[in-house]
């Protein structure tokens, strides 16, 4: 029996999301254990500025725009497509490096306990 | 003079000022984004259900293509419905302490929720209509490929959980997150009967 390219499209798309679990789970077991785990200092944390969101979005909206876009023949408008991938996985990895990052200013900074209470 | 007072949530061992009941932060903040998340599902209900009220009559899969598999989506709902009660037995495990038990649990959930997401994907495999086909054909994969889509990050949420998990980073005194993922993990679940109601049962 021939397997429809829309189903091997569908059966690409189910091993993407074992490996991208796969991957999560990776990344997130990596590090020691509960001791030397950070804890938030005392106090209200605000995050600062940032273009990030709105470069994430626009990624995802050209991204979203090259999946609706495209002629019958194609899965994706390339000219859209690969642009808003590009930017929405740059997007992702500079904002999750910016809290990490963020994570540790507040962990080193200045605390007033008095905003605790 | 003031006097400062602390008290110690049972469940999560957040510590409150002035001896208040506070919810933690992640809590609240996910509370709100289901909150947000309802008025999101909401629209696109009304999207749904007004596109049938004006295509009267011609509602469903276009000529040609395959019915709707009800026993298939009935088989995908049981086991979500399932999955949120072995997330809710894994919530229950912590908050006794048990982290043996959450990890039991939170991995069971986590297959389940996989399971359902290529359980979904099959069913999308074999209709034989697409995204483009029509209004019906719109609108159903809109409504359920957006609900697939909150899956997919409730297991990418329960991934982390099981990581953190097997490290062993959660006790009866701190486990805020297994909290808020639990939350949204109902709310994906009790959405997708809303789902399967409107579009498998009100035919």
């Amino acid at each position: 029996m021939a397997i429809s390219d829309q189903a091997i499209g569908f059966i690409i798309l189910g091993a993407g999301i074992v490996v991208v679990l796969g991957l999560v789970f990776g990344i997130a077991s990596r590090g020691g254990g509960t001791a030397g785990r950070p804890r938030p200092p005392r106090g209200v944390h605000l995050p600062g500025p940032s273009m990030l969101p709105v470069v994430f979005s626009l990624g995802a909206f050209l991204l979203g725009a090259g999946l609706a876009f495209r002629s019958d023949a194609q899965l994706a408008n390339p000219f859209l497509a690969i642009p808003g991938l590009i930017v929405l996985v740059a997007g992702i990895i500079a904002w999750v490096r910016a809290a990490g990052r963020e994570w540790r200013e507040t962990e080193a900074g200045p605390h007033d306990d008095v905003a605790a209470h | 003079m003031t006097t400062r007072t602390a008290t110690a949530d049972p469940h999560t061992g957040h510590v409150t000022a002035h001896g208040q009941s506070a919810m933690p932060t992640a809590l609240l903040g996910m509370l709100l984004f289901i909150a947000s998340e309802v008025m999101f599902f909401g629209g696109l209900f009304a999207t749904y259900f007004n596109a049938r009220a004006s295509a009267a009559g011609e509602w469903g899969p276009p000529a040609g293509a395959h019915e709707l598999d009800i026993v298939l989506a009935g088989v995908l709902t049981a086991v979500l419905i399932a999955s949120s009660f072995t997330m809710q037995f894994g919530v229950w495990a912590i908050r006794r302490g048990n982290i043996g038990q959450l990890r039991l649990w939170t991995g069971i959930t986590l297959i389940l929720g996989v399971a359902f997401l290529l359980g979904q994907l099959y069913d999308y495999s074999t209709l034989g209509f697409g995204l483009a086909d029509g209004v019906f054909g719109t609108t159903f994969y809109t409504l359920t490929g957006f609900h697939g889509a909150h899956v997919f990050g409730g297991t990418v949420g329960l991934t982390i959980l099981l990581a953190r998990a097997m490290r062993g980073q959660f006790s009866a005194r701190n486990h805020v997150a297994v909290e808020a993922v639990s939350m949204y993990w109902h709310f994906v679940d009790v959405v997708w009967i809303a789902v399967f109601s409107t579009i498998y049962l009100l035919r």
